[in-house]
């Protein structure tokens, strides 16, 4: 729909200030947790809000020497971490297998993996606070870790499906021919190709788990907090601590905005469902 | 992968026993995994919603369809799905409406496109809790930024979370500042996907640009707009970690929705029949919506493309 050049130049200057400006909104909130995370417990509460203040990392400093927000920390990486290599390690093969062979049921498969998408979590935690109240597993990092890797198996198998259906055939092809049995394949043609793919989907899962609030909540209890848990335990304390928990909250995006810095285009296909390529 | 080896009916049906080997050993931890993780626990929860179970006071008796009964003559329940509906419609609409005016607007975008794209991801991506919290210190009424933007333009602060109304207002934009992203990639990517004929021939034909919109665009672009749609209601409909750390559904029960009744109750009351069958209910309501959906847009098929 490009008009002429004379047109533009109004219709180009008033599109790029509506799509900067909704940039600035989303934005914002970023804007303003980084913003407090600086400020000192004076300026935090200072009325009316300022934007501008002698900057501090004092709050960086408290937070980072708080034996609390370390453990939180480290719970958080724990789980995400262990949830993303075992979902990878079981996801891939039902994934590949998927993508690539027509059997009996498999779109059956394919549509209860899209459908626990569509659960409401609610209906799966309330049977896994049964569950795990009967095995010991509140409070524990295993029940954590195996409750993630159930929140996220399906989203792992459903995007990495897209992925492999996207690499080229003859390649296996050619491995099958020169004799290699589908496992060798498996692993020596298809895993090193599909390893972009693997680490889009890795970082999605850990994401999602290192984000997730509701399960590590009620899972956890107070055993096991993860840094969300953790954050949301203090808001109560609100605004005598909201310089401290804004530079907490603000290390917590830190992983997020790094991996939206290095992998943008992978991320965007992950977070839509595989509906953009 | 059909192409059967060379060497007779022998080879072909031991090629097919290996090939059935293989899958089946590439799927079995997944499902496994998937059963154990899904299947049991969604019929430990169906189960549950038939007993009257309360944690730590035992034994569970069975007691039919009592939960359903209460819950459907319950005002609680028929409150909770009216404002759940209100939320939930009121969010997606105009999260559609701003997401698929931003990516038509995007989609003709030249410069910084990476940059504009890479800046709408992040409220999709960066930590709820983290993101929630800091809009609940912009609500902050004698505090927050919000109030002191509105007064300085001249505008009367607000009680953002306070009164019934507004705090349903402010779930609404703090949900439209966390999700119109995901309308808004869904559709620039369609659009980015589309074929460039219908355009070449709707120009021959010498059709206004809104005419091309309405009548090509439009109807090409179906196929996302249903996905978004679809992902978008659910979601919203499932919506926890905004309203839980915003109001906790208050004041009184204005931005109580479904599933923070079911939370309520199956959590903090530990009443795990009932709970249940509120959950239940709510995978009942979106298999409804998700079947009509399908069957209205093949969306599944375009899923799989």
């Amino acid at each position: 729909m490009a008009k002429k050049k004379k047109a533009l130049s109004l219709g180009v200057v008033l599109r790029r200030v509506i799509l900067w400006g909704f940039a600035a909104w989303c934005l914002f909130p970023i804007y303003w947790l980084v913003n407090m995370s600086l400020k000192q417990p004076v300026d935090a509460v200072a009325r009316p809000p300022t934007f501008i203040f002698m900057p501090t990392l004092q709050n960086y400093i408290e937070v980072l020497q708080d034996p609390r927000v370390i453990g939180y920390m480290m719970n958080s990486l724990i789980i995400a971490l262990s949830a993303t290599f075992f979902g990878l390690l079981i996801g891939a093969p039902a994934a590949y297998v998927l993508a690539r062979h027509r059997f009996r049921g498999d779109s059956k498969i394919a549509f209860w993996i899209l459908a626990t998408r569509f659960t409401p979590p609610i209906a799966m935690l309330i049977p896994f606070f049964v569950i795990f109240y009967n095995l010991g597993l509140l409070g524990t990092h295993a029940g954590l870790i195996v409750a993630h890797i159930g929140i996220n198996l399906a989203m792992i198998v459903w995007i990495l499906r897209g992925f492999f259906q996207d690499l080229p055939r003859d390649l296996e092809e050619a491995a099958f021919i020169d004799g290699a049995g589908r496992f060798t394949s498996f692993r020596k043609v298809i895993l090193p190709l599909a390893l972009p793919g693997i680490a889009a989907v890795g970082i999605l899962t850990f994401l999602s788990s290192w984000n997730e609030f509701l399960f590590s909540m009620v899972l956890g209890g107070n055993d096991v907090m993860t840094v969300p848990v953790g954050i949301y335990a203090y808001i109560g304390f609100e605004q005598i601590e909201w310089g401290k928990l804004s530079a907490a909250a603000t290390l917590m995006l830190a992983p997020v905005l790094i991996f939206i810095l290095l992998f943008q285009r992978q991320l965007v296909r992950g977070l839509t469902l595989g509906a953009v390529k | 992968m059909n192409k059967v080896p060379a060497g007779g009916l022998g080879k072909a049906a031991s090629w097919r026993r290996e090939r059935s080997h293989f899958i089946l050993l590439m799927l079995i931890p997944a499902i496994v995994l998937l059963t154990g993780l899904i299947l049991v626990p969604f019929l430990v929860g169906f189960g549950l919603s038939f007993t009257d179970y309360i944690l730590s006071l035992p034994p569970a008796r069975f007691a039919g369809f009592d939960n359903y009964l209460t819950l459907l003559s319950t005002p609680e329940f028929w409150d909770s799905l009216r404002v759940t509906l209100i939320f939930t419609v009121s969010s997606v609409a105009l999260q559609t409406a701003i997401g698929l005016g931003l990516a038509i607007l995007l989609h003709e975008e030249t410069k910084a496109v990476p940059a504009l794209r890479a800046i709408y991801l992040l409220p999709m991506a960066v930590t709820p809790i983290a993101a929630v919290f800091t809009f609940r210190m912009m609500f902050n009424p004698g505090l927050g930024v919000f109030n002191h933007i509105l007064v300085s333009l001249g505008l009367p602060p607000q009680d953002w979370l306070g009164a019934g109304n507004m705090a349903l207002f402010s779930l609404v934009l703090v949900d439209t500042w966390q999700h119109t992203p995901f309308i808004l990639l869904i559709i620039a990517g369609g659009l980015a996907s589309l074929p460039a004929d219908p355009f070449e021939a709707a120009k021959i034909d010498g059709a206004t640009p809104w005419q091309t919109f309405r009548l090509v665009t439009m109807p090409l672009l179906k196929p996302f707009l249903a996905i978004a749609l679809l992902f978008r209601s659910i979601d919203a409909f499932k919506t926890f970690d905004i309203i839980y750390v915003l109001t906790s559904g208050g004041p009184g029960t204005s931005t109580t929705t479904l599933n923070m009744y079911a939370y309520k109750q199956a959590i903090e009351f530990v009443s795990l029949g009932y709970g249940s069958s509120i959950a239940i209910v709510m995978l009942i309501i979106i298999t409804i919506v998700t079947q009509l959906f399908l069957r209205r847009s093949r969306l599944l098929t375009v899923a799989e493309s």
